[in-house]
C-alpha cells in the first residue's frame, strides 16, 4: 500500500479539524474571485467560532474551553493537513496568549465579539499618545473588529473603526486573508506597557503552530505526489518507475520526518530554542518539499486547481509567519 | 528521588566516571578528531566493562546494563561531551545482538564475554570486489568438509581487519539456488592459516580499510551462526542494527561544537565577516538537522526496546545523519582548506603532515565521504525508502 502519513497528535480533535478543512477546501475550490472567496471564508470562520476554536486556549471561567497547547496543536495538525485557509495560529493561539490575564477581553474573544488581527512585526510608532505608521500583510480573520499591535515594548488594542485607522485587504499565496493597516494618529487602548517578553512568547507559540500546520501539509503533499507519480503515465510506464523521481520523493520524505522530529520535540518542550530550530528547519525542509512537489508534477504543478499546489503554497507561506529562517537563525546566533 | 533528579544524578555519575577513568591520551585523540583504532577503543572498553557498563544496549542476562532509552541516551551524550570514544561497534552493536538472537548457548558463552571486555576485536567481512551494494552477489566460497568449512575468496573494504582477531563473514555455501538463499554467516579467526590482510590506501591518509584474502581457510562448523544458507537473514538483521548506529548523534553534536570553535578561531578577523556569517549559518542548519535526527533516533531505540518492527527507521536515520555530518566536515574544510589543504603530505616523510595544525579537518572531510557510501549507500537507502513509500 502506498504511503499514508501518520499524524503526530491523532484523535478526535485532529479528525474533526481535518474534516472541517476538507469541507472548506471543497467549497472554496470552484471560487476564483478573491471577493467570493473572502465571503465564503467569512461563513466558514463563523462556523469555527461556533465550534469554539478561538476559545480553545481561553480559561473556562472566561467562557473558553480551557484547553492546552497540545489540544490546539491537534486542531492545527488536522487543519494543516488540508491547508485550511483560516488564521488558526494567529487568532486561536497568539491572540489569547497576548490577552492572558485580561479576563474581560478573553471573554469577548471566546464569545466571538472580539475578532482581532495580530500585528507584532513593528512599523507602528507612538507620537503624543497616538499611533501612526503601516503594518503590511497582517494575517486576519475575515471580518476583523480590532488589531492587537506591538508598538516598541508595549501592546495596544486598536478598534479598526476608530478615526485615523484605514486598511486594505489582500489574499496571501496560500489563500488566507491579510490586511495592510495604515494608521495616522489613531488612538488605541494600551494593554501592557512592558509586553516584550509576552509578545515574544506569543510569537513563538505562533511559530510552533505554523510548524505543526506545515508538517501536516507536507505529509499530505508527499502522499499526493506519490499518488500522482503512480498514476501518471509517460514513456509507456508510470512515472513512479523512474529512479530519479523515486529518490526525490525519498528525500522529501526524509526531510519531512526530520522536521517532524524537531516539531515533536518542540511540542514536548516548547522553549524558544526548540521552536527556533524547528522554524529554521522548516525554512529548509518545507521549501525543499514544496519546490520538489511542484517539479515532479510537471506542468500540473504550475496550476492553481491542483490540491498539491495549494498545499505547496501553504508550506511556502508558513516560512514567513512569525519570523523566517533568518530571523530565527539570528536569534540563535545572538544567544550562542 | 523523582525521575528528573534520578536522571540528573545518573548524568553526573557518568560524567564523573568518564572524566576520572577515561585516559587523557585517548580523550586527546577524540578531541583532535583523530581516527580511532583498537589502541584507543580496547582499553576504554576494558574500563567500561570493569565498571559494569560494557554493553548499554544488551539485555542484563548477557552482561548488559538494562538501561532504558533515556539512560542510554544520556550515557552516549555524556561520553561524547567528555571526548570519550563512542564504543567500538562491530562487536557490541553488530555481532552481539546477532549472537544473542541466533547464536547457540555455546557460541554465546564463547564469544560474548570477549566482546564485553574488549579483549576480542571483530571486523565485518561482507563486501567483495564484485559485491558492494549488490551484496547478495558475493562469491567467497565455503565448502563443507566434515566438521569444517573450507573458505576461499576475497573480501574488500574490511575496516580494522589489520587490528582484529576475528571476522564475521558472509560466504556462499550454495551457488545453485536464488542468490540470497545460498549464503551463510561464519565467524572466522583471522590468525587462521590461509588468510592475508593487505592495507587499502584511502583519500583521508589514515589506515582503516583492508583487503582480506582467504585461501583454503578451515573454519569449524561450530563457528556458523544459525543454519547453513540462512546467513542473509542474519546478515540483514545485523545491517539494520548497523544503520541504527545513526541513533547515537551525540558524537556528531560534539563534532559540530568543535567545528564551531574552529570557525570562530579561524575567521576572527574583520575581513572574514561574510565567510564567518555564512559558515555559522550553515552550522545552525546542520544543528537543526541533527536535532531532528536525535528525535528519530530516540524513537528507533524505543522501537527496538519494545520489540516493535523498525520499518523505515534505519534508513531514515542513515539518510538524516550521513549527509549532515558530511556537511559539518565541509564547513570545517571551508574554514581551513585554503591554509591547510595545500600542505597535506610532507614529501620527505610518510603519512599526512602532522606538523600542520588542523590537518585533521582535511582528513576528516575526506574520511566523511564514506558516510554516504558504507553500510548501504544513500542511493540504496533511498531505494529502500521509495519501495516502501510507493508500495513496490
Ligand atoms: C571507509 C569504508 C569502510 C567500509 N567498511 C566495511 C567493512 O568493514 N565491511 C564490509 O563488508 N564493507 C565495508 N565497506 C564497504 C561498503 O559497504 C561498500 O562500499 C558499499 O556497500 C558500496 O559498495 P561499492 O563500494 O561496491 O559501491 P557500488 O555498489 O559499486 O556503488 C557505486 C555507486 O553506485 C550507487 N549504486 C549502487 N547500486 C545502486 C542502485 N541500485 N541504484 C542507485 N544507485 C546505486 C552507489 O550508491 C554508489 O554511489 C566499507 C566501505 C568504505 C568506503
Amino acid at each position: 500500500m502506498p504511503f499514508d502519513p501518520r499524524p503526530m497528535l491523532p484523535g478526535d480533535a485532529y479528525d474533526a479539524a481535518r474534516r472541517f478543512a476538507e469541507a472548506s477546501a471543497a467549497t472554496l475550490a470552484p471560487l476564483h474571485e478573491p471577493a467570493a472567496r473572502a465571503a465564503e471564508l467569512a461563513t466558514q470562520w463563523a462556523a469555527l467560532l461556533e465550534l469554539g476554536w478561538p476559545g480553545m486556549l481561553v480559561p473556562e471561567a472566561q467562557g473558553g474551553a480551557g484547553g492546552t497547547l497540545l489540544d490546539l496543536a491537534a486542531l492545527a495538525e488536522g487543519a494543516g493537513s488540508v491547508a485550511l485557509a483560516l488564521p488558526l495560529a494567529a487568532c486561536c493561539g497568539v491572540a489569547p496568549t497576548l490577552l492572558a490575564g485580561q479576563d474581560a477581553l478573553l471573554a469577548e474573544l471566546a464569545a466571538g465579539r472580539l475578532q482581532p488581527c495580530v500585528a507584532l512585526a513593528g512599523g507602528i510608532t507612538l507620537e503624543a499618545g497616538r499611533l501612526s505608521g503601516r503594518a503590511l500583510g497582517v494575517e486576519t480573520p475575515p471580518r476583523p473588529s480590532h488589531a492587537l499591535l506591538a508598538v516598541e515594548d508595549a501592546l495596544y488594542l486598536l478598534d479598526l473603526g476608530t478615526p485615523g485607522a484605514a486598511f486594505t485587504r489582500h489574499e496571501r499565496i496560500d489563500g488566507r486573508l491579510t490586511l495592510d493597516l495604515d494608521l495616522q494618529g489613531a488612538s488605541a487602548q494600551l494593554l501592557a506597557a512592558e509586553a516584550g517578553t509576552s509578545v515574544a512568547r506569543a510569537c513563538d507559540l505562533g511559530a510552533l503552530l505554523s510548524c505543526v500546520e506545515a508538517v501536516a501539509a507536507m505529509g499530505t503533499l508527499i502522499r499526493q505526489t506519490i499518488d500522482y507519480l503512480l498514476q501518471r503515465q509517460q514513456f509507456g510506464t508510470a512515472l513512479a518507475s523512474f529512479q530519479a523521481l523515486r529518490h526525490r520523493v525519498a528525500e522529501m520524505y526524509v526531510a519531512w520526518r526530520n522536521l517532524t522530529g524537531l516539531v515533536q520535540a518542540a511540542l514536548r518542550e516548547p522553549g524558544w530554542e526548540n521552536i527556533a530550530f524547528a522554524k529554521l528547519r522548516l525554512g529548509e525542509a518545507g521549501r525543499f518539499v514544496a519546490e520538489q512537489a511542484i517539479q515532479v508534477h510537471g506542468g500540473m504543478g504550475m496550476t492553481e486547481e491542483l490540491p498539491a499546489t495549494r498545499l505547496a503554497r501553504r508550506i511556502l507561506m508558513a516560512e514567513f509567519e512569525w519570523g523566517d529562517r533568518h530571523v530565527h537563525a539570528a536569534r540563535l546566533l545572538a544567544a550562542a | 528521588m523523582d525521575e528528573t533528579a534520578e536522571l540528573a544524578a545518573f548524568r553526573a555519575e557518568v560524567r564523573d566516571f568518564a572524566l576520572a577513568h577515561c585516559p587523557p591520551e585517548i580523550r586527546a585523540v577524540v578531541a583532535a578528531n583523530g581516527k580511532l583504532g583498537r589502541k584507543q577503543w580496547a582499553p576504554w572498553q576494558r574500563i567500561l566493562h570493569a565498571h559494569g557498563w560494557g554493553a548499554p544496549s544488551w539485555p542484563k542476562e548477557y552482561g548488559g546494563t538494562g538501561w532504558d532509552q533515556r539512560r542510554r541516551h544520556i550515557f552516549d551524550e555524556v561520553l561524547a561531551e567528555c571526548d570519550c570514544p563512542p564504543q567500538y561497534h562491530h562487536g557490541l552493536r553488530h555481532l552481539g545482538p546477532v549472537l544473542i538472537a541466533f547464536g547457540t548457548e555455546e557460541q554465546k558463552a564463547r564469544f560474548l564475554p570477549g566482546i564485553l571486555s574488549g579483549e576480542d576485536w571483530w571486523c565485518q567481512g561482507y563486501s567483495e570486489p564484485g559485491a558492494g551494494s549488490d551484496l547478495a552477489s558475493l562469491k567467497t566460497r565455503a565448502v563443507r568438509e566434515g566438521e569444517e568449512y573450507v573458505v576461499t575468496g576475497q573480501k574488500l573494504w574490511t575496516s580494522h581487519a589489520h587490528e582484529s582477531d576475528r571476522m564475521y563473514t558472509l560466504v556462499r555455501t550454495n551457488a545453485e539456488v536464488k542468490r540470497q538463499e545460498g549464503i551463510t554467516l561464519l565467524l572466522i579467526p583471522l590468525n587462521s592459516p590461509g588468510i592475508c590482510v593487505r592495507e587499502v590506501r584511502t583519500i583521508d591518509g589514515w589506515h582503516h580499510v583492508n583487503e582480506v584474502f582467504l585461501d583454503g581457510v578451515r573454519v569449524p562448523v561450530a563457528n556458523r551462526i544459525g543454519e547453513e544458507n540462512k546467513g542473509w537473514t542474519y546478515g540483514k538483521f545485523l545491517l539494520d542494527r548497523e544503520r541504527l548506529g545513526g541513533a547515537n548523534v551525540a558524537p556528531a553534536f560534539r563534532f559540530l561544537d568543535r567545528c564551531r570553535e574552529l570557525v570562530a578561531r579561524e575567521l576572527a578577523g574583520p575581513a572574514d565577516a561574510l565567510k564567518r556569517g555564512q559558515l555559522e549559518y550553515r552550522l545552525l542548519l546542520a544543528e537543526a538537522e541533527l536535532r531532528g535526527a536525535r528525535e528519530l533516533g530516540k524513537a528507533a531505540v524505543d522501537a527496538v526496546t519494545a520489540g516493535e518492527p523498525l520499518g523505515l527507521m534505519p534508513s531514515e536515520l542513515k539518510l538524516s545523519t550521513a549527509d549532515t555530518v558530511q556537511r559539518i566536515g565541509a564547513i570545517a574544510l571551508d574554514a581551513v582548506g585554503e591554509r591547510v589543504a595545500s600542505r597535506f603530505r610532507p614529501v620527505d616523510a610518510s603519512g599526512p603532515n602532522a606538523a600542520v595544525e588542523d590537518i585533521e579537518w582535511v582528513q576528516n572531510f575526506m574520511y566523511l565521504r564514506a558516510k554516504t557510501i558504507f553500510g548501504g549507500s544513500n542511493e540504496v537507502q533511498k531505494n529502500v525508502v521509495a519501495k516502501q513509500l510507493f508500495g513496490n
